[in-house]
C-alpha cells in the first residue's frame, strides 16, 4: 500500500507540529510527503501530476491547520482543480474509487470544546463533513479524523504516542483494530534499525518480538475457542 | 514474563539513539499490557462459559 500525504500550509518551516510529523514519516518509503506550497508558491497547479500522484497511491490524507473550520486556501484550490472533469463526476467514473481517504489535522483548541455545548459547539465529524461528501462522492473509504489538538502543550510521552498513532494513520491496515495494531508494532518492531541499539540488546529485542507475536497467537485461539462456546 | 518484556521494553527505550525507535518501545509497553489484560479476560470468560450449567 502506498499513501500519498498532500500536505497545505502556508509557512510549514515555522510550523513545529508539521516539521514532528514530517520528520517522524520520513523513513517510510511507502509514504509519499507532498506540500502543496512548496510544490506551488504561485498557487498554479499542474493537474497531470497531481492526476498521476492520485491514481499510483491508495491511501490519500489531507493534512492541514485548522484555518476557521476549514483548511488553507492552496488545498481547497487543488481540490477545485484537480477535481474537475470527467475523471471525479460519480463513483462508478472516479478515479479514486476504493481508495482510502483521511485527513491530519492540527488544531489549536483543545478536543473538549468541539462537541454539543462545549466552546466550539460542534464536533470535530461535524465541522469536517464536507470531506466526508467528498469520499462518498468518489467511492472512497473514509477513515476517522486524525485530529491533533494544542500539539504544543503535548508532553513528551504524549507527542511518542501521537507519533506512532500517525504513522500507523498512514500505513496500518483499517480499521485501526487491536490485531491490526498489534500486526503492524510486530512489523515495525521487526524493521527497526538495530544499529541504534548496543549490540548486546540485540538477541533481547528478538525475543520481545517473538514474544508479542507469540501472545497475540494466544489471544486468537482464546477467542477462537470463545466463539466456538 | 509480562514485568520482565516491559522491564527490557523500558531499558531499550532509555539507551535507544532514536526518538522514532523510543516512541516504538513505549507504544510497545502499551501493547503488552493490553495483550495481558485481554488474555486475563478471555479466560475468564472461558472458565465462567464451562462451568455454566446452560452450557452442558
Amino acid at each position: 500500500m502506498r499513501t500519498l500525504v498532500i500536505v497545505s500550509h502556508p509557512e510549514i518551516s515555522q510550523s513545529g507540529s508539521q516539521q514532528f510529523l514530517k520528520h517522524g514519516i520520513k523513513d517510510f518509503e511507502e509514504v509519499t510527503f507532498h506540500h502543496l506550497e512548496g510544490c506551488y508558491p504561485d498557487g498554479k497547479i499542474n493537474r497531470e501530476i497531481e492526476h498521476q500522484l492520485l491514481k499510483t497511491h491508495d491511501r490519500i490524507i489531507f493534512q492541514f491547520p485548522f484555518y476557521w473550520y476549514s483548511s488553507p486556501a492552496l488545498l481547497k484550490e487543488w481540490q477545485d482543480q484537480v477535481f474537475a472533469g470527467d475523471n471525479f463526476y460519480g463513483p462508478e467514473g472516479s478515479m479514486l474509487k476504493g481508495k482510502e481517504f483521511g485527513l491530519v489535522v492540527t488544531i489549536g483548541i483543545k478536543e473538549n470544546a468541539y462537541r454539543a455545548g462545549g466552546r466550539e459547539g460542534y464536533t470535530i465529524d461535524e465541522l469536517t463533513r464536507p470531506y466526508q461528501a467528498i469520499a462518498n462522492h468518489m467511492g472512497m473509504s473514509y477513515l476517522p479524523v486524525l485530529a491533533i489538538h494544542q500539539f504544543a502543550y503535548l508532553s513528551e510521552h504524549e507527542k511518542k504516542a501521537l507519533l506512532i498513532n500517525y504513522q500507523y494513520y498512514l500505513t496500518g491496515k483499517q480499521p485501526d483494530s487491536f490485531d491490526n495494531r498489534t500486526n503492524w508494532l510486530v512489523n515495525q518492531l521487526e524493521r527497526t534499525d538495530r544499529s541504534l541499539l548496543p549490540e548486546e540488546k540485540h538477541e533481547s529485542l528478538e525475543t520481545l518480538v517473538s514474544e508479542v507475536a507469540a501472545r497475540q497467537m494466544t489471544l486468537t485461539e482464546l477467542k477462537m475457542t470463545l466463539d466456538e462456546c | 514474563m509480562t514485568e520482565w518484556l516491559v522491564t527490557e521494553l523500558a531499558h531499550l527505550e532509555e539507551v535507544s539513539l532514536d526518538y522514532k525507535q523510543k516512541a516504538l518501545f513505549l507504544a510497545t509497553i502499551e501493547l503488552i499490557l493490553e495483550q495481558e489484560q485481554r488474555q486475563e479476560q478471555f479466560e475468564a470468560k472461558l472458565d465462567g462459559s464451562l462451568w455454566s450449567p446452560s452450557n452442558w
